[in-house]
């Protein structure tokens, strides 16, 4: 026999004002199962609690009805009660009979103490069904794996690694550095980006927790918290790394030309290349597309020349399988193919270009060694236009979100070009300033005050070439009148978009993302760098747009997160999860789809039969990812799925209880 | 003998000699000329006994499930409803592609077996009524075809578009009407779970009527406890049913248990676009997966 | 008691199946608020409005529950990331259903309804509870007892 006791808690007078306790304690020893009934000032203080831990000593109690506040304020409190009163924690229910009762009914005493009455009653009849859980732990392996190897990754990376843990970095191009790396200056300070970057780049290159995986990418991940295993898939490099010393002779020997990715197409690098001079690791690879050994058939001029033999050809691609305790992903973004703005005349004019070719344009290390030279004759460009929000804030041809960096980087690249080009024009089409931020607004100021940067508010409708020239037309809005700008070259300020596998990665991982395809934080202000999956969190322009001090903060916050969990040797983890009953199950997999955390799957069993050994297919709950949210059980059409503490037994139970 | 006959026998005699499959499963004459009930064919020498007549109604994917543990193959016949329940138990993983060998039957439409009872051997006997709303005459799966040349053996399809009038007519009832006659219907049910057996959507391993234990159902027969046997079945089906309307056919009540499923795919249709169960083995199925942009009525 | 005291005495029972994460704390705010409503409401706490079967709500009427709302977070916002997706599919479809067969639409009704949605919480179950005491009692898929 069952032998539950029942507490009723006055919550002072905020539950005895509006409803009878005494007599909601009394109408409880009627019903099934109650052993013993009581009502108590205050349940949750510490004689409150005394009172439950003696009563199930004195009669034998084997689960507790606690009738107070809202199980979300004390379940926790009463748990604990039990446990230290001998009891386990899960063989508790709570009627909340103060917000959802006294609170909302306090004129009506009678009404209220018989609802009152029928949540005990509904909780006594659950109660009377709960089994006792046990909370279990998993290990977590300390090890953290670093998805991109850009700003946010690199600085993940380290923060972490710093802490004492090992950390993978993956990335897949060829080098770590990211978009940062092909930035010239950042504002508002005007830092050389490669002055603040290389030196990061390096440490985290010589950090004795750290090991990059460079040219490599996510193939596959399973597992959960703790107990990521994680597929990398390591591109052939062609070179090995172990022998080569990166002295570059096979760069300038091989007769390949390319253009160059990181030199936005602007100039050529080599099919053995390293993306940039300062790549970190300093070793090629051998881009196989365009190789001639590997089109041709002929050649293998790097293989001669190489002086330590490092370069073959017969390299393939590597998987390697790693166990991780938590995963950054700092894959960063992508940016905005505003071929769709026909208005701009993109890919028919050479001169207009995007702010990241405008950036490679005012590198010192860029193209033209940092002198500005317009990209169709190489003349230096008098009257510069920029355009901003291409993409950006434009549900119709673009994005509806704004891209936030490129109100600042186009006040930098309006500054740069007055300061480069003394006798220059430069001309703004905007739609609005945005510049929140330490220092922001006062670098605007200056750009238009100092620098004299025209700001014209308002869409451009067109741009034109009229002989060497690009006119661009569009409305001062402020002014109300058409305008029309002869200008040398056009920058536009293409919005920042996910990465085009941004989806794909966010399904392999197992979270979720927005409909721009944004990775999507646990909670938008108070789990920023969370995601729903447990041990997986973010860094960087990957959630959304964010400029170089955001997305550092970001990383460090998402490492200190990572950290928090390596910390530890293992975690506990919630006992209610679902659960298969493998001789009803089916194995449809009709419960596999639903599950938002990857927890179920189909394993194959064997049993007997009429007297031989088949298998079948059942679900399976890897009570590692399962959250307990209980979709699979609806979605399980013969009840093989059940929920803990929150069973079909129960639920029943409780919608029966409470039409008596 | 038909040629058709011929041929599915020829076929049959082929496997069964062949040893490619243990057992061919098809039709055969029953105790009454309006009854073709399942034939289960393991030796070459009985292969005669398989008809092809206008009474074949039963659906023989289902007794897959019965042959899931046996070794060797399977050899069944399909028509365009059996092939789409083929599709379906492959698809909720109940049998296995490799284990089957299927033969395809194009159909023409089969007749009315209670109106055939009724009006004698020698009358013009109607349609069976899910033949009448038939899209998919002809087998979309099968590795044996009977008929020389697909392209000119192949059936137009009965009807283009469903016709959803009969569900449409309940529709505009008003509540108590509407009550008063599932009411009326599931008085009658004996709950003796013909329906489900027969169902080829229904591939659960232990349906939840039959787990006492938890008490899902009472065991008193009464409209309320056979409505929500109705009701649950209906939506244990949504999106799964294949309108091979063999429920119906088997309903010693004749309850109009197609009426319920009919609905459900009528609003499956019209709230997330146009679906037919058993047709694209890899799609996902309606309850299995959402979209964003779902109708939106909870406000 | 007679018949028709016991009808003059009848007052409606509705049923709310409440995910924990919204709709729940959306009743505890509500709460909180002291904001009022009938006290003919009883909520059932479920871990995700993804949790409800359509056989608890059959099963509910059966018994003689005279209202069912199934409420729980608004779409985009499950705590469980896309549980409330499948609800809000499952229950079109069910909803349909039962008005195919005859319950009145104001019987079975499903919500959206926020942790910081109080006052809605107040509002939807006020007007459910106004509308089902119109009503009068559910003699619909009850059994015999």
């Amino acid at each position: 026999m069952k032998r539950v006791g029942v507490f009723i808690c006055h919550c002072g007078s905020n539950i005895a004002g509006a409803v009878d306790c005494e007599k909601v304690a009394e109408n409880a020893k009627s019903f099934p199962g109650v052993a013993f009934s009581t009502d108590y000032k205050y349940m949750c203080s510490e004689p409150g609690q005394e009172l439950i831990k003696k009563a199930i000593k004195d009669h034998k109690l084997d689960r507790i009805v606690v009738a107070s506040c809202s199980p979300r304020m004390h379940e926790p409190t009463f748990r604990r009660c039990l446990e230290s009163g001998g009891l386990n924690a899960y063989l508790l229910e709570m009627a909340n009979i103060r917000e959802h009762c006294s609170w909302v009914h306090p004129d009506d005493k009678e009404k209220a103490t018989w609802k009152a009455t029928e949540l005990v009653r509904m909780a006594v009849a659950k109660v009377l069904k709960n089994e006792p859980l046990q909370r279990s732990t998993i290990p977590i392996t300390k090890r953290a794996l670093v998805i991109g190897g850009g700003i946010a990754g690199i600085q993940a990376a380290l923060d972490i690694a710093n802490a004492g843990h090992i950390v993978d970095i993956v990335e897949k191009e060829p080098s770590i550095g990211g978009k940062m790396a092909q930035i010239d200056k950042t504002f508002p300070t005007l830092d050389c980006s490669a002055c603040i970057l290389t030196p990061k780049m390096v440490e985290a290159a010589n950090h004795p927790n750290i090991n990059l995986i460079t040219y490599s990418e996510i193939e596959n991940v399973e597992g959960y918290v703790g107990n990521f295993d994680v597929t990398i898939r390591k591109k052939a490099r062609s070179v090995d790394m172990t022998l080569c010393t990166g002295c570059g002779t096979c760069m300038q020997k091989c007769p390949t030309k390319v253009p160059s990715e990181f030199e936005m197409l602007m100039t050529d690098r080599r099919a053995i290349y390293t993306p940039f001079p300062q790549a970190i690791p300093n070793k090629p690879v051998i881009d196989r597309k365009n190789c001639r050994y590997f089109t041709t058939g002929k050649c293998r001029v790097c293989e001669k020349i190489c002086p330590t033999k490092a370069v073959d050809y017969t390299q393939e691609d590597e998987l390697v399988t790693q166990r991780y305790g938590a995963i950054v992903v700092a894959t960063g973004f992508d940016l905005f193919d505003h071929s769709v703005y026909g208005e701009y005349g993109y890919g028919k004019y050479k001169d207009v270009i995007t702010g990241l070719h405008f950036e490679r344009l005012i590198n010192a290390s860029g193209p033209t060694m940092g002198k500005i030279k317009r990209p169709s004759d190489g003349k230096v460009p008098k009257d510069v236009v920029f355009i901003k929000c291409v993409g950006s804030r434009d549900e119709a041809k673009g994005k509806a979100y704004c891209s936030k960096t490129c109100c600042m980087y186009t006040a930098k690249h309006a500054t740069l070009v007055r300061e480069k080009i003394k006798d220059s024009n430069v001309y703004v089409f905007y739609m609005d300033v945005r510049t929140p931020g330490k220092g922001y607004d006062e670098f605007y100021t200056r750009t238009t005050d100092q620098f004299g940067a025209k700001y014209i508010r308002g869409r451009v409708s067109k741009i034109y070439e009229k002989g060497d020239k690009l006119i661009v037309r569009g409305e001062d809005t402020l002014l109300g009148r058409p305008v029309e700008v002869e200008a040398d070259m056009v920058v536009l300020a293409t919005a920042m978009v996910a990465q085009p596998d941004a989806a794909k990665l966010a399904q392999m991982v197992g979270f979720s993302y927005d409909q721009d395809n944004f990775y999507t934080e646990a909670h938008p202000k108070l789990a920023p760098v969370e995601t729903h999956t447990a041990g997986v969190f973010l860094a960087g322009a990957c959630q959304g747009p964010k400029d170089i001090p955001e997305s550092v903060a970001q990383a460090s916050a998402a490492a200190a997160k990572a950290c928090g969990l390596l910390s530890k040797e293992e975690m506990p983890t919630e006992p209610i999860v679902s659960c298969v009953n493998e001789a009803i199950c089916a194995g449809c997999g009709m419960c596999v789809p639903v599950c938002p955390y990857k927890a179920l799957d189909l394993k194959v069993i064997q049993e007997r039969a009429h007297g031989k050994t088949i298998t079948r297919k059942v679900a399976t709950v890897n009570s590692g990812l399962c959250q307990g949210c209980g979709a699979c059980t609806v979605a399980c059409r013969s009840a093989a799925l059940n929920l803990k503490h929150f069973t079909n037994e129960q639920i029943l139970a409780e919608v029966d209880a409470l039409c008596l | 003998m038909s040629d058709k006959v011929k041929k599915m026998q020829e076929i049959a005699r082929e496997i069964l000699e062949k040893g490619e499959a243990k057992v061919v499963i098809g039709w055969e004459k029953g105790t009454h000329w309006y009854l073709s009930p399942p034939a289960f064919i393991d030796k070459p020498e009985e292969v005669e006994r398989l008809v092809w007549d206008d009474f074949c109604h039963n659906n023989l994917s289902k007794y897959l499930k019965d042959y899931v543990n046996h070794e060797g193959k399977v050899a069944i016949f399909v028509k365009g409803c059996d092939s789409r329940a083929f599709n379906r138990l492959l698809q909720d993983k109940q049998i296995e592609r490799d284990k089957v060998i299927l033969i395809g039957i194009p159909c023409h439409g089969l007749k009315d077996q209670d109106k055939a009872k009724e009006l004698g051997e020698n009358a013009d006997i109607p349609k069976a009524k899910k033949c009448v709303e038939c899209r998919y005459p002809n087998p979309l799966v099968y590795d044996y075809f009977i008929g020389e040349e697909k392209a000119l053996d192949e059936v137009a399809a009965a009807s283009e578009a469903r016709d959803f009038s009969d569900v449409e007519a309940i529709e505009t009832l008003s509540p108590d009407e509407k009550y008063e006659f599932w009411n009326k219907q599931y008085e009658r049910c004996l709950r003796c779970y013909a329906c489900r057996n027969v169902c080829p959507a229904c591939s659960c391993r232990e349906c939840i009527f039959d787990q006492t234990r938890v008490g899902w159902i009472g065991k008193a027969n009464n409209a309320s406890e056979n409505q929500f046997f109705a009701l649950t079945r209906a939506m244990h089906v949504a999106g799964l049913c294949i309108e091979c309307g063999e429920c119906e056919r088997v309903c010693p009540m004749n309850i109009p248990i197609m009426l319920l499923n009919k609905k459900l795919i009528k609003d499956i249709n019209l709230l997330f676009g146009p679906y037919d169960a058993g047709v694209d083995v890899d799609g996902k199925l309606p309850l299995g997966h959402f979209d964003k942009n779902d109708p939106e009525e909870f406000m | 008691m007679s018949v028709k005291e016991a009808q003059a005495n009848w007052e409606p029972k509705i049923l709310v199946f409440a995910c924990n994460w919204c709709t729940y704390a959306g009743a505890d705010l509500a709460g909180l608020s002291r904001l009022q409503y009938p006290p003919n409401v009883r909520v059932l706490r479920v871990p995700c409005s993804g949790r409800v079967n359509p056989q608890f709500v059959i099963r509910a009427f059966q018994r003689g529950i005279d209202g069912v709302l199934v409420a729980g977070c608004h779409p985009g916002d499950c705590h469980y990331v896309t549980g409330n997706y499948f609800t809000r599919r499952r229950y079109l479809l069910m909803q349909r259903l039962l008005q195919y067969v005859g319950v009145d639409p104001e019987r079975f009704q499903a919500r959206w309804i926020s942790g910081s949605e109080g006052p809605k919480f107040q509002q939807v179950v006020k007007e459910i509870t106004e509308q089902i005491r119109a009503m009068g009692p559910n003699r619909k898929l009850r059994d015999a007892q």
